[in-house]
């Protein structure tokens, strides 16, 4: 609290420091403003393919690209969120939940180049329009996402178009995705006996049952015959064919399928078509009925002259070749939006994020292939695609200066944007900090160009993603990286100054988990967490239990009272509210984990007297208490299900056994090496929970987390 | 001016009417969003109160993540249960179609309604719904309908199911609500000494408000005044706050206010625990009474309306007991039972009986088409429309009164109306009085009531380009039992059901002539056998090995896996719900060894249900 009040007049100094010279530069800044409020470049599906040949080169050229996307939702169940007791392999399972289940609805990508003439940096800000359709002709699998409740809400506050979004987003492919579409076109094509599906072989012998099928069969025999009679007898084939082409209906068209002759036939139902080529197998040999695909999207029906046996192989082959191209073609065009991502990807370019590693998740999920199953994994393989990541949050809070500047708690994007980059978020000039001047940014979106551009829409990751490069660029002059020598170099990437930060992503900004991609390692960035630092103790994982399926409304307090009762005063360090229906408790020494779930065995077996009277049959005896190690939790919390209750979700991921204690001895042997992270002391625990069973520190603390993953977008 | 629109009205009204049928585009459905709710719940409401019958529909974000989780011929009454209520917890509803409508001779009143539904946490409390899947093919056509899913988040009805509005008003405390006085079992000396303290203090605090002979005080002295004892104004009724300390306490206050006639307490309800002080409220005449009981009770109404949103549509209907007519009643109810009532229970039968409360008479018309047409598998609505039209003369005038004023052109919610059409239509047809008798409230006509409330799965057409092979199937009797169905899977690079059935022809005794495959997904088949001892004989083979061909070898050795009837509905019972049937089925099995091993008894759990029959020609 104390610190709060120390640091806003620090603020409003800051502020008023910087506005000072807003006199002088007042007449500049109107007249730039009028100039300055030309829209971002909205990308949708009707323009993305210009817009990808442009920003083709533009990506080529940039000396960095700042990304931003917009979801439909972050948690796909309340215990879902980040919690102090997760550990990091948790926290990454957390985030691939995240990343599996929810859509990216806009993509904001904006490449930054540095002009050395103008010595300011020029910025492309577009703003993607995204959604999965997953168009594979053929294919009759549906994409499939969550949407939270509570993030629609959000975007609609930020004016987000929906309808924009669903009619004209772009679609897209991830690249496991179009080897799969890929390989099934392959195994159609290259399997003999599935000729069926381009209507080579079957239906030969369509039974002709009804009345009207066995009269038209009989007109089409003839109208067939006499089409081809025409074509043999050379001399008056003008006139028979002219008589067929003027059928009232043009139902039957001459046409010529590669250098053959045909019959293009049109206006028939599915079933008289079955007939046709039922009549065309039986009764005309020379004849072949094929299935090409239309100008349009719709297929096209032929039947075809041949020469000989020869030819008709020859014909049927060209025509499965051209149906294969044909599907081929379309599932390239299918990829869609990953386009970009590629691009992204073989530039090699520096990606520059905020609070960005569910972003990159999403990006892998989406766009390269299902997330690996590991943290470890993940990091090892998103470097493949993309080796050089910034997050400016990292940046932000490592570097002392900024620190100085931005109000630790509000590193959020739009918040630091302001603070750091006041001469373009409020248009006006300042000193910068320290002797350097600011970094100069200019605009361009099509043929517009602004050195004073603020399109003010935030939440909308074009713009999100040019504030995020903005911050990036400034803070990269602060740290005295010389732009021009880049340039040449074309190197920034590998400028030393930015070694210490680059590729160090928060796995969670809530418990200052930062991930080291190169090396996969996860320290705790004793920075972000400073605040809480005095709350906060160390726990060991092996020591905590999982409880779930309470009697409904016990609070914390009461569960302890209960386990302090058989375990002595000192056993239990803090039970922690998962949700409603579960909570962590830990034990002051690992071995009270076993010593509990063994109890609660013997407990939940017997009935006797001593049993019921047991104090700690008042947290056991529903029937649906379960207790487990933090083992279980990891295997609960990586299952796909999301059940809004953690209950739910345990009993649903098949975890029924009362007590899974037959793992307790892996448990210890696995996890007496694993890192440590803090938790809240029990005394602070205490006095601030609340007298109805949730505790009031950790909601804020979810919901803190929630607010900052939100407003980080 | 005015007289000139009306005339206008009139003549639409007339273009409308005679041209039924042909004009859909033309029907005007009321669409409903929050802004105009409250309005349109008032019209709803006489609506609803004049019509004999109500048709719904429902738009959803989805309905099935992979092929074989749709309703499929092989399901029983209870699987297909399961895979609706696995929809149904998943997706959200955003548009909800009402029709009250009535038939006169040949003749449909018709006053459809669409409402426009977000699950918005208006309390903040993650309620009605944390978060919901979508289905983008789902989104897509109904962005091509014309639905505006951004005036669908910023402005459509929020709800809560009753469940979650008792759960809500535990956690978040209702309206100021009058309460009926509990006589307390006993007094403490405390107690009474508290109320008679309360007593005096009331007491002395109703004369001071009467006193009308007080002289006017000054500004600073009446606020002085108030602070000390507690005075407040509630509307522009005197009002004093009484503080209390317990639950007990407040109902001896109560007890104690009894005494007085023209006192109304207030009570506002413990909010996290803690206890907040009762009010009372002071009336002047008995009239004022009734007019402060009618202010709270509106009051409450509100604070209701706010709370239940669009479930106050969902009572309507309910409390009304009028029949309600549906197309595929399995899934739509689903849906209203576990958005509106509450979570859906796990058994058909107990499903059917929650519902049956709330809903006495629920008709499908897809039931009343198979009446019709037993054989045709016409289950969409723009097919049955015109099935009928093809081979029955039943003109139905439609007609829709009082929506001139709507000049929406959309065609959102004309499912509705194509509901309560053909409903009159296969009525007319049927030959059944589609009126409810008067005398007899809340009972149909025999010829209808036989077709209430029957849940079974309507048949989508199964019809895959793959594995058409009808011939085969027409040959067969018709219906048979699933104790002759054997799931298969584990086949590789068998993609046809044609193909796998010559694999598997003459490979054993028990694929004779009479023996069929069909798909379910890709991954898995269900192959019928000539009767149930076959099918045993089948998973004993499979399971032990045994005296077989070497094409069947070859396959076992490939990893072909059989079950019986049992996993599959293992797997709907327990919702294993893999993209792959084979995976589902793999992990039924797994369950089931290791519930087995546990238990030693076996497949004891396994539901056995009175419908184990299917048609087969619907496969």
């Amino acid at each position: 609290m104390k610190k709060l009040c120390m640091s806003k007049p620090l603020s409003t100094t800051l502020i008023q420091f910087s506005h000072a010279p807003t006199t002088v530069f007042t007449t500049r800044r109107r007249a730039l403003s009028s100039s300055s409020s030309f829209d971002i470049k909205n990308v949708t599906k009707s323009n993305f393919e210009s817009a990808l040949k442009d920003l083709r080169g533009l990506l080529r050229d940039a000396d960095f690209v700042a990304v931003d996307l917009e979801m439909t939702g972050v948690t796909s169940a309340p215990w879902r969120e980040s919690f102090d007791f997760d550990r990091y392999d948790i926290r990454y399972l957390k985030v691939k939940d995240s990343a599996e289940k929810f859509a990216v609805v806009q993509f904001g990508v904006c490449p930054f180049r540095w002009d050395s003439d103008k010595q300011s940096f020029i910025a492309h800000p577009h703003n993607f329009y995204i959604f999965p359709r997953y168009e594979i002709p053929g294919s009759n699998q549906s994409c499939e996402f969550i949407c939270q409740t509570t993030s629609l809400d959000f975007l609609a506050k930020y004016q987000f178009d929906f309808n924009l979004c669903v009619r004209e987003g772009i679609s897209y492919l991830s690249r496991s995705q179009e080897e799969e579409a890929l390989e099934h076109i392959n195994s159609i094509y290259m399997d003999e006996s599935s000729d069926s599906v381009f209507c080579l072989r079957e239906d030969a012998d369509f039974p002709l049952v009804r009345m009207a099928d066995v009269l038209f069969a009989e007109r089409m025999k003839n109208t067939i015959r006499e089409w081809r009679d025409s074509l043999l007898s050379k001399g008056s084939s003008s006139s028979e064919i002219k008589q067929i082409s003027t059928d009232p209906s043009q139902r039957f068209q001459m046409v010529f399928f590669k250098t053959r002759p045909g019959l293009a036939l049109s206006g028939f139902t599915s079933r008289q078509l079955r007939v046709i080529k039922a009549v065309t197998k039986k009764h005309f040999k020379d004849l072949a009925y094929i299935r090409v695909a239309g100008e349009a999207t719709s297929p096209q029906q032929l039947i075809v002259y041949t020469d000989s046996d020869d030819d008709r192989d020859l014909l049927m082959k060209e025509v499965k070749d051209g149906l294969r191209k044909e599907a081929e073609i379309k599932v390239k065009s299918a990829v869609g939006f990953r386009h970009v991502i590629d691009l992204l990807s073989s530039e090699q370019k520096l990606i520059v994020g905020h609070n960005c590693f569910l972003d990159m998740a999403h990006i892998y999920s989406k766009f390269i292939g299902p997330l690996p199953s590991t943290a470890e994994d993940y990091v090892s393989s998103i470097q493949k695609f993309f080796p050089f990541i910034i997050d400016t949050k990292i940046l932000l809070n490592a570097n002392g200066v900024f620190r100085q500047r931005v109000d630790k708690s509000s590193t959020s994007l739009s918040r630091a944007f302001v603070s750091i980059c006041p001469q373009i978020a409020l248009g006006v000039k300042t000193s910068g900090l320290a002797d350097r001047p600011c970094v100069e940014v200019e605009v361009q979106v099509d043929e517009k160009r602004s050195s004073n551009w603020n399109s003010g829409a935030k939440h909308e990751a074009g713009y999100d993603a040019f504030m995020t490069g903005c911050i990036f660029a400034q803070a990269c002059n602060h740290l005295g990286i010389d732009f021009t020598l880049h340039v040449l170099a074309r190197d920034l990437a590998k400028e030393t100054k930015l070694q210490n930060y680059i590729n160090r992503l928060y796995l969670s900004w809530v418990s200052g988990d930062v991930i080291d991609l190169s090396t996969g390692k996860c320290t705790t960035d004793s920075s972000a967490s400073r605040k809480l630092k005095n709350r906060y103790q160390e726990i060991s994982f092996p020591s905590i239990i999982l409880l779930w399926g309470l009697p409904s409304k016990l609070k914390a307090r009461e569960i302890r009272a209960c386990i302090v009762q058989v375990f002595g005063p000192n056993s239990v360090s803090s039970v922690y509210h998962l949700d409603e229906s579960a909570v962590f408790i830990q034990f002051s020494k690992p071995e009270l984990v076993s010593k509990f779930l063994e109890m609660k065995e013997t407990l939940s077996r017997n009935s006797d007297p001593i049993s019921v009277l047991h104090p700690l049959s008042n947290i056991l005896n529903g029937e649906h208490t379960h207790a487990a190690t933090y083992d279980v939790y990891r295997q609960i919390c990586s299952s796909s299900i999301s059940k809004k209750l953690f209950a739910d979700q345990a009993e649903a991921v098949g975890i029924k056994r009362k007590t899974v204690s037959s793992r307790v001895k892996k448990g210890n042997q696995v996890f007496d090496q694993e890192n440590e992270v803090r938790v809240f002391d029990e005394k602070v625990y205490d006095q601030m929970s609340p007298p109805y069973g949730y505790s009031e520190p950790d909601r804020s603390a979810e919901s803190f987390y929630l607010d900052e993953v939100l407003a980080s977008k | 001016m005015l007289q000139k629109r009306l005339i206008c009205s009139r003549i639409s009204n007339t273009v409308l009417q005679s041209k039924p049928g042909h004009s859909q585009s033309k029907w005007r459905v009321k669409q409903v969003t929050k802004s105009n709710f409250s309005v349109a719940l008032e019209e709803i409401s006489t609506c609803i109160s004049n019509s004999d019958f109500i048709a719904v529909s429902l738009k959803n974000t989805g309905a099935y993540s992979a092929p074989w989780q749709r309703i499929l011929p092989i399901d029983t009454a209870q699987t297909a249960y399961d895979k609706a209520k696995y929809a149904a917890e998943r997706f959200q509803v955003l548009q909800f179609a009402v029709c009250p409508f009535s038939i006169k001779g040949s003749k449909l009143i018709v006053h459809p309604y669409n409402f426009h539904l977000f699950p918005r946490d208006e309390l903040k409390i993650g309620m009605p719904s944390y978060s919901f899947s979508c289905q983008s093919s789902y989104l897509t056509s109904m962005a091509q309908e014309g639905f505006d899913f951004n005036a669908c988040i910023h402005d459509g009805i929020s709800y809560l199911s009753k469940s979650q509005e008792s759960a809500a008003i535990d956690r978040t405390g209702n309206a100021p609500i009058t309460c009926t006085v509990q006589t307390p079992s006993g007094y403490t000396v405390a107690d009474s000494v508290f109320a008679e303290r309360i007593k005096s203090r009331v007491k002395l605090w109703i004369t001071a408000c009467k006193d009308t002979s007080k002289k006017p005080e000054d500004a600073l002295i009446s606020s002085l005044r108030k602070i000390v004892s507690g005075d407040e104004v509630y509307g522009s009724r005197p009002c004093l706050s009484i503080d209390v300390c317990s639950e007990c306490q407040v109902q001896l206050v109560l007890e104690t206010l009894k005494d007085f006639v023209d006192v109304i307490p207030l009570l506002n309800p413990a909010k996290g625990g803690t206890i907040r002080p009762v009010r009372v409220v002071l009336t002047s005449s008995e009239e004022d009474m009734i007019l402060l009981q009618k202010e709270l009770q509106n009051e409450e109404k509100e604070h209701n309306r706010r709370l239940r949103g669009f479930r106050e549509v969902i009572d309507l209907i309910s409390a009304s007991q009028k029949p309600v007519v549906a197309h595929n009643s399995l899934n739509d109810f689903t849906f209203i039972h576990s958005k509106f009532l509450a979570p859906l229970p796990s058994t058909l039968d107990e499903f059917r009986s929650s519902l049956c409360l709330v809903f006495p008479n629920v008709l499908d018309v897809n039931h009343l088409m198979k009446e019709i047409s037993p054989l045709t598998k016409v289950n969409n609505l723009p097919a049955s429309n015109s099935y009928l039209k093809q081979r029955f003369f039943a003109p139905i005038d439609i007609e829709i009164p009082n929506q001139a004023e709507v000049n929406e052109v959309k065609t959102l919610g004309h499912d509705v109306v194509k509901i309560s059409q053909l409903f009159a239509k296969l009525c007319s047809i049927l030959k059944i009085a589609p009126r409810t008798p008067e005398d007899v409230e809340g009972h149909l006509p025999d010829a209808i009531e036989c077709y209430t409330n029957s849940f079974n799965p309507c048949f989508t057409s199964s019809h895959g380009p793959a594995d058409e092979d009808v011939s085969v199937w027409t040959d067969n009797t018709g219906k048979i039992s699933i104790k002759n169905l054997v799931f298969l899977w584990g086949f590789r690079g068998v993609t046809s059901a044609g193909k796998l059935k010559s694999l598997l022809y003459g490979s054993h005794e028990v694929f004779d002539n009479e023996f069929d495959v069909r798909m379910v997904d890709k991954s898995c088949a269900v192959v019928s056998l000539r009767n149930p001892g076959f099918s045993k004989v089948l998973l004993q083979l499979l399971d032990s090995g045994g005296i077989c061909t070497n094409t069947l070898k070859e396959m076992l050795a490939d990893g072909l896996t059989a079950a019986g009837y049992e996993t599959y509905q293992k797997v709907c019972e327990l919702g294993v719900w893999e993209a792959d049937l084979a995976s589902s089925m793999e992990k039924a099995l797994e369950e089931t060894e290791s519930f087995s091993e546990a238990q030693s008894k076996g497949l004891s759990g396994i539901r056995r249900n009175n419908d184990e029959m299917i048609n087969l020609d619907d496969l």
